[in-house]
């Protein structure tokens, strides 16, 4: 069941339009047609001007785009429908939803184009507040919490949900160099964070 | 045809029970000895720095192949199973039990006794620490016995928790640091921690998993052992109330029956599957299950429950540097005499909720780039989060069970297990004044640090389980004495979580641990 369950959800990445979604079982067990060809990249140039409106001003142009790359980088490896780590006392095995990048491409896309049947230009040529008024209306629906990025229903969210959950985000919150998730050794452990270059 | 195996010595499952059992048996002894595994092997040591970048991005399993898709029951219990068993995944927390836990009934009137008292159990908790390669601080001896120190130091506190150490000093009440199964100097082979804190997969070896130990008699050709092979059922010798045979299905080639013989059988099944394997081999001596002759099999089904919550703590902490260490104390889990019962531990983590950040603000409008930022920065400059936890134990009831479910069978037709826990009277009574108790002690610290709790929730998830085979000198009340020998077959043993008589306020796996070494110390005196 659970083995048939990830089949089906693998092959149902097409028709998935915008949001990932939890995972659900077929009922009648049917498949869809297989598209097992990974999706074509997200625009980019859509995508780098979502990120300025999104990402934080104080990372300048350069660490923007390394924010952005590194979210392409993720993308790029994201599975659908793969298994997650099994919590704690729950004997049935869970999987991530499907593939949210279809969506996220249609969001850009969509971005792209409203941008410039009302205003007449595309969204890179757009100044910061009116970019954020389009991705006010997309992402109205949005609780406060900003989750796992393969869990956001836009890809403004995501964008965000990948770079406030990076290591440079939190020193650059405390302005330590904390460096979460760095193996360094147990020397120095109990001293106080030293200040972010 | 069948396929024979013959051993001296047959250990079914191959998690960190059978892991002790195997070591101290091919230390001490020249038997032979075979492990059955039912899974298969997962990630190795190299593998797991990659696994641990898919987790961390994309949350995926480190450990792929773990389970078995159509094996699995309902009720609490592991999705694991595979080589090393869940304790690959585990935290490796390893506290002890209290002296207290082994004599509630004496002490406080309540639960059980068990056949064995702390004493008893101390050496063993020793080795087991020196087998797993404890790092741990003493803490206060009245609750923290032990007669030697443990085999490594403690994990440095980091900046973090040595500030709330002094918060919790200045409540009154001794936290010491949480002893653990990674390692703070290089130990038996394996590399020093690096604090990379993603211990449920380690990457650099330092947590302590069973893999290492199975490798290393592998190597040394001290075991065999034998994967992806799942026991079905254990059949009696003719005449006798000897086990003669595990009858298996290798999940590779599931049209040739395979048999293993030995002397001894040991049962290492975890606390779900050992009672199912006995269930499971009913015959027409025992049809109710093999060692079932007084029906205890898969009763007094036991774990703790716990209360939790997030205190305001007015102190500028840096949360992220090494969550996966935390505070412990065991002050109340020895609390001397009581007027009413109620024990719990106590345990601290950094924490960031309520501080993480966020899309909305406290008026609900969205926040962009910059703003995110300064929000987030804001709800840390001046005050900081604590997690706390205590577990407690709950009383198992007699009809506290593991049964076949009939409803839900494997690829085979084999039924799987459904665990339906339950306390007993005496804890369900105890529930408020064990909950508003603790809630109490959250109340006390969060006021000494001039903080205040953010929220609490109550836990019945029945943590660290146990039980099904308990131990007992009685055979009317229980399945295997105090070595884990069944009182019906006396060359067939259950060891660790299965045995215990109720699970303390603490992590269990050590104490498992501990209980299968004074049984593989019994099965020595066989050979
Ligand atoms: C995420 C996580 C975190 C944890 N953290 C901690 C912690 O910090 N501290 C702590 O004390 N505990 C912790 N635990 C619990 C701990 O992992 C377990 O208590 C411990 O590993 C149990 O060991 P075991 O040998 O009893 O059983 P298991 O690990 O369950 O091993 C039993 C093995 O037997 C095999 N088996 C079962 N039936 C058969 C059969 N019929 N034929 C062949 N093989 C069979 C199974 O496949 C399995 O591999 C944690 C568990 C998890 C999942
Ligand atoms: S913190 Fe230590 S034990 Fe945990 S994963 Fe890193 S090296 Fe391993």
């Amino acid at each position: 069941m659970a083995e048939s369950r990830r089949g089906f959800l693998k092959q149902s990445v097409a028709t998935v339009a915008a949001a990932s979604v939890a995972a659900c079982a077929p009922e009648d067990g049917r498949n869809p047609p297989t598209t097992d060809t990974p999706p074509a990249p997200l625009p980019s140039t859509t995508l780098r001007a979502v990120a300025q409106a999104i990402l934080p001003a104080e990372l300048g142009d350069d660490g923007q785009q390394r924010a952005v790359a590194a979210f392409e980088r993720w993308s790029d490896g994201l599975e659908p429908v793969v298994e997650l780590a099994h919590p704690y006392l729950v004997p049935e095995t869970r999987y991530s939803g499907p593939d949210p990048r279809p969506g996220w491409t249609a969001q850009l896309q969509g971005l792209e184009k409203e941008s410039r049947s009302r205003f007449g230009r595309g969204l890179p040529d757009l100044e910061i507040p009116t970019r954020r008024t389009l991705l006010t209306r997309a992402v109205e629906q949005t609780g406060s919490g900003l989750g796992a990025p393969a869990n956001a229903n836009h890809v403004a969210i995501a964008l965000m949900a990948h770079f406030f959950a990076s290591p440079l985000a939190t020193d650059l919150c405390y302005r330590r160099t904390i460096a979460k998730q760095q193996c360094r050794g147990l020397d120095g452990a109990t001293a106080e964070p030293g200040a972010a270059p | 045809m069948t396929r024979v195996i013959e051993s001296d010595i047959c250990i079914v499952g191959a998690g960190i029970t059978a892991a002790m059992v195997a070591e101290r048996l091919a230390e001490r002894t020249d038997a032979s000895i075979t492990v059955i595994e039912a899974g298969q092997r997962t990630a190795s040591l190299t593998e797991r720095t990659n696994t641990r970048a898919r987790m961390l991005a994309y949350g995926e399993n480190p450990y792929p192949n773990d389970h078995i898709p159509d094996q699995t029951g309902t009720g609490a219990m592991y999705r694991q199973m595979v080589v090393g068993g869940s304790a690959m995944h585990w935290g490796g927390a390893i506290p002890r039990y209290s002296p207290e836990d082994f004599r509630l009934r004496s002490l406080y009137g309540v639960g059980f006794d068990w056949p064995i008292s702390f004493e008893d159990l101390e050496p063993y908790y020793q080795e087991a620490e020196e087998r797993i390669g404890a790092a741990g601080e003493q803490g206060p001896a009245d609750c923290d016995p032990r007669s030697k120190p443990y085999p490594m130091p403690p994990l440095p506190l980091s900046y973090n928790l040595a500030r709330m150490r002094d918060w919790t000093d200045s409540a009154g009440i001794p936290f010491w640091t949480q002893p653990w199964a990674r390692n703070t100097r290089p130990y038996r082979g394996r590399n020093v921690c690096q604090r990379c804190d993603t211990c449920a997969v380690c990457p650099t070896g330092a947590k302590y998993t069973p893999d290492f130990a199975f490798d290393r008699l592998l190597a040394e050709r001290r075991i065999d052992l034998v994967t992806r092979t799942l026991v079905r059922r254990l059949t009696l010798e003719p005449g006798t109330g000897r086990i003669a045979s595990a009858e298996a299905v290798d999940r590779d080639a599931p049209d040739e029956p395979v048999e293993f013989r030995a002397d001894t059988f040991v049962i290492a099944a975890g606390h779900a599957w050992s009672s199912h394997l006995l269930l499971l081999s009913a015959n027409a001596r025992f049809p109710d299950g093999l060692a079932n002759r007084t029906g205890n099999v898969g009763r007094y089904m036991t774990g703790h429950w716990y209360v939790s919550g997030f205190i305001d703590l007015p102190m500028r902490l840096y949360p992220g540097i090494f969550t996966n260490n935390s505070l412990l104390s065991h002050r109340f889990a020895s609390p001397g005499a009581l007027d009413r019962y109620v024990r719990h531990d106590l345990r601290l983590w950094e924490s960031n909720v309520g501080r993480a950040p966020r899309l909305r603000n406290d008026d609900g409008r969205l926040l962009w780039g910059d703003e995110v930022m300064a929000d987030w920065r804001e709800r840390n400059r001046t005050g900081a989060t604590a997690r706390i936890r205590a577990y407690y134990d709950v009383l198992p009831d007699r009809e506290s069970r593991l049964t076949l479910d009939g409803a839900k069978t494997n690829a085979l037709g084999d039924p799987m297990p459904r665990i339906d826990y339950r306390p007993a009277r005496a804890s369900l009574d105890l529930e408020d004044h064990t909950h508003d108790t603790i809630l109490g002690r959250f109340d006390h610290l969060a006021r000494a640090a001039g903080g205040a709790m953010m929220s609490t929730r109550t836990s019945r998830l029945w943590e660290h389980p146990g039980g099904g085979c308990r131990m007992g000198d009685d055979p009317a009340s229980s399945v295997v004495d105090p070595w884990g020998r069944t009182h019906d077959h006396e060359n067939l043993f259950v060891v660790g979580a299965p045995t215990i008589v109720s699970s303390g306020c603490a992590n269990g796996t050590l104490t498992f641990c501990a209980l299968s070494l004074m049984a593989a110390e019994e099965m020595e005196k066989g050979l």
